[in-house]
């Protein structure tokens, strides 16, 4: 990783949380996750777009998508399950309709992408990174591989590693890859990533789950299975993060599950995180991704640190 | 749409798990339209983990807003339970509302259960207008203490028809049927009076009215609830199946919805294309 000028996040000398992450400069460390945020536009009177180091749109595939049939979400214990079948405006939607705005948003974009073959993952990241006013790409690998039966590409790190070397030879903007966490061994899939040349890895995308309903007898999703995200899997997260730093693969990590609060963030960092995004949060508190950031700040100022890199990875074990 | 904070005021119970929120501090719900609703959340920590869409059922002056609300799962049995002073956050008003009451129009109001508050509103926005005797409340649930608020219903010049499933109180039966009644009677009494249906409450209840309402080609509008996080059209966990698009969202695209743009199930027991 290439350190960034150190750049004061406010003006009256306070600690720096300027980061390069994933061949990004961010001026804060904190992003908005895939799936929460919906296309930046919805949030913009609702917290200033600027004041964050970063968002992620929705998964964009080649076509536009209408997702799973209802009901879709279920809350659970500290946490939501979502079933929501990656629909988005597709790829010409996107340039079309949402891009524009994000043109204008004064904060980094990247677009999370996705496709359900390894052509539609080629053809929707070489576009999507030919657009103006893309920072960045993170592709989605939890997507069902139709030729393979419709096991996550996610999952195997052969196939992963193969799928990110074929999106890197046409993306040249900077290439980040959100892990499954629903994997034996999070660090093979990291190390496939590095080794394909992924700028960063996002950790984690949500954690496969389901709820019953004891009175009905019936799923609460109507696919049965949906993805587990909110504070719940915070520790889960958390140990992945830490799993993927300490293996010394040289490949930054934005770290993503359960954050609610500057805290959050930094215990992350600590973990090995240079950037995190928050999720599931934004639904419960729209305004929190700008709370995060002057909380973290507000543990620098607090613990002496004057720049955020001091605590990047900086667990004591 | 605003995303604040407003304090409880007041938390009047009404009996069987009813009960009336009177917040204060929320001068930025002036102006929302009857059906319209916010998401609310108090300071539970992380469980119950998601807002609560909660549908308006009176805007004063002076910040003040009026929430009825029924305690059936964890989010509103904390509300229940909150004292005055209590501070919740609040992201509204959301969604698009019923449309407006009209002089050349009789609204028929179908309450059921706890889906009443927005036809309540929709009431008191046409008595503010002069034009209560454009609207008919048809309000049913399952026993009398499932029926609330009719001393201030009659208060708005309504005369509520009433239903109950066990029928103590008013006609036995479900609302449905009562809907059908008074539609029976406006047709033979007044048969050029343009009639339109508003509706809100159980999900049954609501297809039941819709199903209703096409033969007789009554524009009927249904205020659907759905399980959602967001409110805002974000995490799109509020799909409704539509005839126009795959789907609509109850946030962002309802909560009232057009029956005739949704994709209403047939009846219990018939099969689709009405086959017997």
């Amino acid at each position: 990783m290439t350190p960034a000028p150190a750049m004061p996040a406010s003006g009256n000398g306070g600690p720096s949380l300027a980061i390069r992450c994933g061949g990004i400069d961010f001026h804060n460390p904190v992003l908005t996750a895939s799936g929460t945020f919906g296309y930046g536009k919805e949030f913009a009177g609702l917290l200033p777009l600027a004041s964050l180091g970063g968002l992620v749109t929705k998964g964009i595939s080649p076509n536009p998508r209408f997702g799973n049939p209802a009901p879709r979400i279920c809350e659970t214990a500290a946490g939501m399950l979502n079933s929501i079948g990656l629909e988005n405006v597709g790829l010409e939607g996107f340039a079309a309709e949402k891009l524009p705005f994000l043109r204008t948003c004064g904060t980094k974009v990247l677009v999370n992408f996705f496709g359900t073959t390894f052509d539609e993952y080629v053809e929707c990241g070489q576009r999507l990174g030919q657009l103006e006013g893309v920072d960045g790409l993170e592709m989605n690998v939890s997507c069902p591989n139709i030729k393979a039966g419709g096991i996550e590409f996610g999952r195997d790190p052969r196939v992963l590693g193969e799928l990110v070397r074929a999106c890197r030879n046409v993306i040249a903007k900077p290439l980040w890859v959100k892990l499954t966490p629903n994997t034996s061994d999070i660090v093979l899939l990291a190390r496939a990533c590095a080794e394909n040349g992924a700028d960063a890895v996002s950790v984690i995308n949500t954690i496969g789950g389901m709820a019953i309903d004891a009175h009905t007898r019936r799923p609460r999703l109507a696919t049965v299975f949906g993805g587990l995200s909110g504070p719940a899997i915070k520790p889960v997260a958390l140990r992945m993060v830490y799993q993927i730093h300490r293996a010394g693969l040289g490949i930054p990590i934005c770290g993503i599950g359960g954050i609610q609060s500057g805290i959050d963030a930094v215990e992350f960092f600590l973990a090995g995180a240079s950037t995190v995004q928050v999720g599931t949060q934004n639904f419960i508190d729209p305004a929190s991704s700008e709370r995060v950031v002057r909380e973290v700040e507000d543990f620098c100022r607090a613990n002496g640190v004057t720049d955020l890199r001091e605590i990047v990875g900086g667990l004591v074990v | 749409m605003r995303y604040f904070d407003a304090r409880i005021i007041e938390n009047r119970a009404l009996g069987n798990g009813y009960f009336v929120l009177r917040l204060g501090g929320c001068e930025s719900l002036a102006g929302s339209r009857p059906g319209q609703f916010m998401m609310l959340r108090g300071d539970w920590g992380r469980d119950p983990l998601l807002p609560r869409p909660m549908s308006l059922l009176s805007v004063a002056p002076e910040g003040r807003a009026d929430l009825l609300a029924r305690a059936v799962g964890q989010g509103t049995r904390l509300l229940e339970s909150a004292l005055p002073g209590t501070r919740v956050s609040i992201l509204g008003p959301l969604g698009n509302g019923f449309p407006e009451p009209t002089q050349a129009t009789l609204d028929l109001l179908v309450a059921g259960g706890v889906g009443m508050p927005p036809l309540f509103m929709q009431a008191e926005h046409a008595a503010h207008r002069g034009l209560i005797d454009r609207c008919e409340m048809i309000y049913g649930g399952r026993t009398a203490r499932d029926l609330v608020l009719l001393a201030e219903m009659r208060g708005l010049g309504l005369a509520p028809c009433l239903a109950t499933e066990d029928g103590s109180v008013g006609r036995r039966g479900r609302v449905t049927a009562a809907l059908e009644a008074r539609i029976e009677h406006h047709r033979a009494a007044t048969p050029d009076r343009r009639l339109r249906i508003m509706a809100c409450g159980p999900r049954e209840m609501l297809w039941a009215v819709a199903r209703i309402a096409e033969p007789h080609a009554i524009e009927c509008y249904l205020s659907v609830e759905e399980q959602m996080a967001c409110g805002i059209g974000v995490c799109l966990g509020c799909a409704m199946p539509a005839r126009s698009r795959p789907f609509r969202y109850a946030c962002s695209d309802g909560p009232v919805f057009l029956a005739s743009d949704l994709v209403i199930p047939p009846a219990p027991g018939q099969v689709a294309g009405g086959a017997p």
